[in-house]
């Protein structure tokens, strides 16, 4: 294999990576703060490519066709939507049941985001089809041999790094990230300190499912479509990443998204096989993984409660 | 809810011009993946029976009993029971997918109901039995890659790499049109399967790219040969688009823009509206007001309830009649061109019609600039 | 016997009303029997009329099994030439088989399953493959479907001992995304075109044909909803002398608290593994019958959204109750089917059912009842 080929495969697979951690992050956000695994995620992410279109064909219909301007303002409204969308699932779907066995948490998300996408399938003008997502971003590039090298898809992974850099300096750095971690140490001691665990819960929640969006839009705008049905796969994906890495830890969804994308290529690439076994070899591998890293790959720091 | 208000309005002309009803089944796939194009016949067949109710020669009123296969064959095989065992229903317009049709050819035998698929495409549906009740109207899959590959080949493109889906619809495609390109004299240079709700091909199209393919035949439906194509772009991969009648709508150009420019594909069947009634049917698609557009298989299924009630309003709302009047399907108009069924039921005059996007329209080969010169397909 | 009367008199009523609603067409019909069902509920529920109907239906429970039994015959003799309401009652008492495997993995020992609809695909695919060896009859045929399940499970054994919660449950949805693609890529099974299964035939019965003895016609189901109906009666006694013996209270034990069953000494790994595996025998075993009533298996039948249906029942009926599984069962089942007439839109209807339910009444419509240390009288 070449090198600007290699090069080639890194670069898809880099990509892939980006959106699969920014969904990983989101579960794993979650998790942190309420010990639950939100399913609806990955429907929380469609919703957001949605809005973020719906907004573009409402701004192009009024007649601005800058993308100057129309970038930073579907990213706005898509953002905005999810963390509404986000804070709403919270309130009324999680932490109703958030007592309730984590079975039900799971199911109950899951059937939340079935109707997510059913309602975009059956609302969204033509949503039962693929719809068209602007190229927003200069298309132009740069050839290396086999190696095409566009200045969109590095503006998405710069900005994809950022998005994640800010998250890790917004848990790590701020007051609000203090009470996010001081929640997902101990919910109990954290109320006593007089943290309002319900707002904490809504704005984590708010967070995680705005940067979805981001990974949304960047999905639109890297394959240029969306779908209703796209939240379904990036979802489990995530959620497959986020346990991988191990849950509650930032760097492990990020490594866990990484791996993952690494694996879907290498399993459609380098393998003796059809590359239709691709997500055979990959889910595999996963198997694989957690029985030799029962917790995860970078684990939980949590021990047993006895 | 729209067919709530319709039932009843049904029901309320039914007492006021005392007809006897007629109920007739639609099944296909109204919710999933595949929805749209369900939907789109559901419209169809759906528009159908309330044009014929507005007849006020027809002989019966006619009700579509609407039924969602979800593209599963268990839920094909309950609801083709359920239509089957209803002796109030005396035919059926069936199946997308052709799996669900290969599942419920039997049970509607044992039911002895008459049914026209409207949209599934694997051969043995109608070939691999002698089922005098399983009758359609789409063409197989055979006849439209035996067009493809030709067309190919006398255009100069020898070779080609190949992606489908790994549906029986892209398998089959992929079969069907390997066989007959390399029959042609050309080259296959690599075959992918992808599974259908697949997101990223970057990893195939990479490979593809190395080999420099003068053509990409894609074996699948709008979905993903969308992103396909879309992904070609992205990674620079310059080779003409040769698809499948999976991709002939018009969500196809709008989810693409620009970049449809130029991809050829092939469906059976004249377009609708170089049709004697075909343009009508669009026109009259349009008035109803349907959320969903009638999609490529639309007008199919339309001309299946089409067959059905003139063979009812002839020998009357009889199971076996019905089946007998069928079989004498010969050269019969309908939007989709001449219609014979040959002796399996198989609508033997499948005009292959070659299709090409010129300038965000599905144009006929014959009516375009690439024919004439004027534009060029890719690499020519 | 005094204390009978109510028992019977409930299962007459549901017998009754489960006729109705599987003969229901119109739209009134339907709508009314729900609203009648759900009023019958909530009334239940807020008056508390049933508890002492519940003792009785404990007090006999023998008694009440029989009952059920007798019914589904009623109900089955009822609609014997109906073939479309045979075949919906044969696929709920199936379907209730394959989540009463489940039941044992979840409710009793605690392992999550969510790749249920892949091992019953199994039962299902071994079925078809099998069937067409000459000379192997087709009773052995369904065992081996279960065994065949069970086997494929151990692979999973393994990571799913090793890991917990969250972790152990991504291990059965990465095999059930996994072994959807495997059946679709792979050609050998049939590939998306998926295989048809020939007739299946036990001794002197051929059950692709009607039956017909002496003057009494009916349906050719009426023979899958005999050998249904064993099966069901057969894994109930399986799955409830489980729950009533020690080995019950050791899973009870396994699943509440692991680590301190352990320090009594248990085998958490043993136990795990034989509830995992008996669970898988009874779903496979489901399957392989469900495939055979059909006739015709393809991978779009046994994907991951099949296995959270299966979930769903289990939590629906509550958790480890049998007799939940099989109500939640007919909900599942026959809920979407009546909505046929919602179209397009009954998915997102039957999505927002569950969230309701689920919010409104987390413990499932029946709950397991708590252990009773004295025994029956």
């Amino acid at each position: 294999m070449s090198p600007s080929l290699l090069a080639q495969y890194v670069m898809n697979g880099a990509m892939l990576g980006m959106m699969y951690a920014l969904v990983a992050v989101g579960f794993t956000l979650f998790f942190g703060v309420l010990d639950i695994i939100q399913f609806a995620h990955g429907d929380v992410v469609a919703a957001g490519a949605f809005a973020g279109l719906a907004a573009w064909t409402l701004l192009t219909a009024a007649g601005v066709a800058s993308p100057a301007v129309l970038l930073p303002v579907v990213i706005l409204v898509a953002a905005a939507a999810t963390a509404l969308l986000g804070a709403l699932v919270a309130r009324f779907i999680v932490l109703p049941v958030k007592s309730a066995p984590q079975l039900n948490v799971l199911l109950v998300t899951l059937m939340g985001g079935t109707v997510l996408r059913e309602s975009i399938r059956l609302f969204y003008p033509g949503g039962s089809q693929p719809q068209l997502f602007p190229a927003l971003l200069p298309t132009s590039g740069w050839n290396f041999g086999d190696f095409h090298l566009r200045f969109d898809n590095v503006i998405l992974l710069v900005c994809g790094a950022l998005l994640i850099a800010g998250t890790h300096f917004l848990i790590n750095r701020t007051r609000l990230g203090l009470a996010i971690r001081a929640v997902a140490q101990d919910e109990e001691t954290a109320r006593t300190m007089g943290i309002d665990f319900k707002r904490v819960v809504l704005v984590t929640f708010a967070l995680g499912s705005a940067l979805a969006a981001f990974a949304g839009v960047m999905d639109g705008l890297y394959y240029n479509e969306v779908f209703f049905g796209m939240g379904l796969l990036l979802g489990v994906i995530g959620f497959a990443a986020a346990i991988l890495g191990g849950l509650g830890n930032l760097y492990g969804a990020i490594v866990g998204g990484f791996l993952f994308a690494a694996l879907q290529t290498i399993g459609a690439v380098a393998l003796p096989f059809a590359s239709a076994y691709k997500d055979v070899f990959a889910f595999g591998v996963v198997i694989i993984l957690m029985a030799l890293r029962p917790t995860g790959l970078i684990g939980e720091r949590t021990s047993e409660r006895v | 809810m729209r067919f709530a208000a319709a039932a009843l309005i049904a029901a309320l002309s039914f007492s006021a011009n005392a007809k006897q009803t007629v109920r007739i089944a639609f099944i296909g796939p109204l919710t999933g993946g595949n929805s749209a194009i369900g939907l789109g016949g559901r419209n169809s067949a759906d528009l159908a029976v309330r044009l014929r109710n507005a007849d006020p020669k027809a002989k019966y009123q006619y009700e579509l009993v609407v039924m969602d296969d979800e593209c599963k064959p268990d839920a094909g095989v309950q609801m083709a029971t359920k239509a089957g065992s209803d002796r109030t229903i005396i035919a059926g317009v069936t199946h997308y997918c052709s799996v669900v049709a290969m599942a419920t050819v039997d049970t509607f035998h044992r039911f002895g109901l008459p049914t026209i698929v409207w949209g599934a495409v694997l051969p043995d549906i109608t070939y691999a039995n002698n089922f005098k009740e399983i009758h359609r109207v789409n063409g197989t899959m055979i006849n439209q890659n035996d067009t493809n590959a030709k067309f190919m080949t006398d255009h100069g493109y020898k070779k080609v790499a190949v992606i489908h889906d790994t549906t029986d619809y892209g398998k089959g495609h992929n079969k069907y049109f390997s066989q007959f390109f390399q029959k042609d004299g050309g080259q296959i240079l690599a075959t992918f399967g992808v599974t259908a709700d697949q997101q990223d091909f970057t990893a195939e199209l990479t490979q593809i790219k190395a080999l420099n393919p003068e053509a990409l035949y894609f074996g699948g439906l709008t979905p993903i040969g969308v992103r396909i194509r879309a992904q070609m772009d992205k990674l620079g991969l310059k080779a003409q688009f040769d698809g499948t009648s999976g991709i002939v709508n018009d969500d196809f150009i709008k989810a693409l823009g620009p970049l449809a420019e130029g991809a050829l594909a092939f469906r059976e069947g004249a377009p609708a509206e170089k049709l004697p009634g075909g343009k009508k049917f669009l026109e009259d698609y349009n008035k109803q007001g349907y959320s969903n557009p009638p999609e490529a298989y639309g007008p199919f299924a339309y001309a299946a309830a089409e067959l059905l009630m003139d063979a009812i309003e002839k020998v009357g709302p009889d199971r076996k009649k019905v089946i007998a009047e069928l079989a004498n399907v010969k050269d019969r108009d309908s939007i989709i061109g001449k219609i014979t069924f040959d002796d399996h039921g198989q609508n033997t005059v499948p005009a292959i019609t070659k299709y090409v996007v010129q300038d965000g329209k599905w144009l006929t080969w014959e009516d375009s600039e690439y024919r004439s010169g004027k534009r060029k397909l890719v690499g020519k | 016997m005094k204390s009978a009367a109510g028992p019977v008199l409930l299962t007459a009523v549901v017998t009754v009303f489960a006729w109705l609603i599987l003969r229901a067409e119109s739209q009134g019909e339907i709508a009314l029997l729900f609203a009648i069902a759900i009023a019958a509920g909530v009334i239940a529920l807020r008056t508390r009329l049933l508890a002492p109907l519940g003792h009785a239906l404990d007090a006999h429970e023998g008694f009440a099994q029989g009952l059920a039994v007798a019914a589904v015959a009623v109900l089955a003799l009822l609609l014997r030439d109906d073939d479309f309401a045979l075949l919906l009652l044969v696929r709920v008492l199936i379907i209730t088989v394959a989540c009463l495997g489940l039941n044992v993995q979840f409710g009793y020992a605690g392992v999550v399953n969510f790749a249920g609809a892949s091992f019953f695909g199994v039962g299902g695919y071994t079925a078809a493959v099998l069937s067409r060896v000459a000379g192997l009859p087709d009773w052995i045929v369904l065992f081996a479907g279960g065994a065949a399940a069970a086997i494929i499970g151990s692979v999973l054994l393994l990571p799913i001992l090793r890991t917990r919660g969250h972790y152990a449950a991504l291990i059965t949805i990465a095999f059930a995304l996994l072994f959807r693609t495997f059946l679709e890529v792979n050609d050998s099974l049939g590939g998306p075109q998926g295989l048809k299964l020939p007739e299946m035939v036990i001794g002197p019965f051929h059950f692709n044909e009607p039956v017909a003895i002496a003057s009494f016609e009916g349906s050719f189901y009426l023979r899958y909803l005999v050998v249904a109906l064993l099966l069901l009666v057969l894994a109930f006694g399986v799955v409830q002398r489980l729950e009533r013996s020690w080995i019950g209270v050791t899973l009870d034990a396994v699943r509440l608290d692991e680590t301190a069953a352990a320090t009594f000494g248990l085998n958490i790994a043993r136990w795990k593994i034989a509830s995992f595996t008996l669970g898988n025998f009874i779903t496979g075993v489901a399957g392989a019958l469900s495939a055979f009533m059909i006739g015709f298996i393809a991978p779009n039948n046994y994907t991951f959204a099949e296995s959270l249906i299966f979930v769903s029942i289990l939590l629906l009926g509550g958790i480890g109750n049998p007799w939940g599984v099989a109500l939640a069962t007919s909900v599942v089942i026959l809920l979407p089917e009546k909505l046929q007439i919602l179209q397009e839109y009954r998915f997102l209807i039957f999505a927002i059912l569950v969230v309701l339910v689920l919010l409104f009444r987390p413990v499932g419509l029946l709950p397991r009842p708590l252990r009773r240390l004295v025994g029956r009288t």
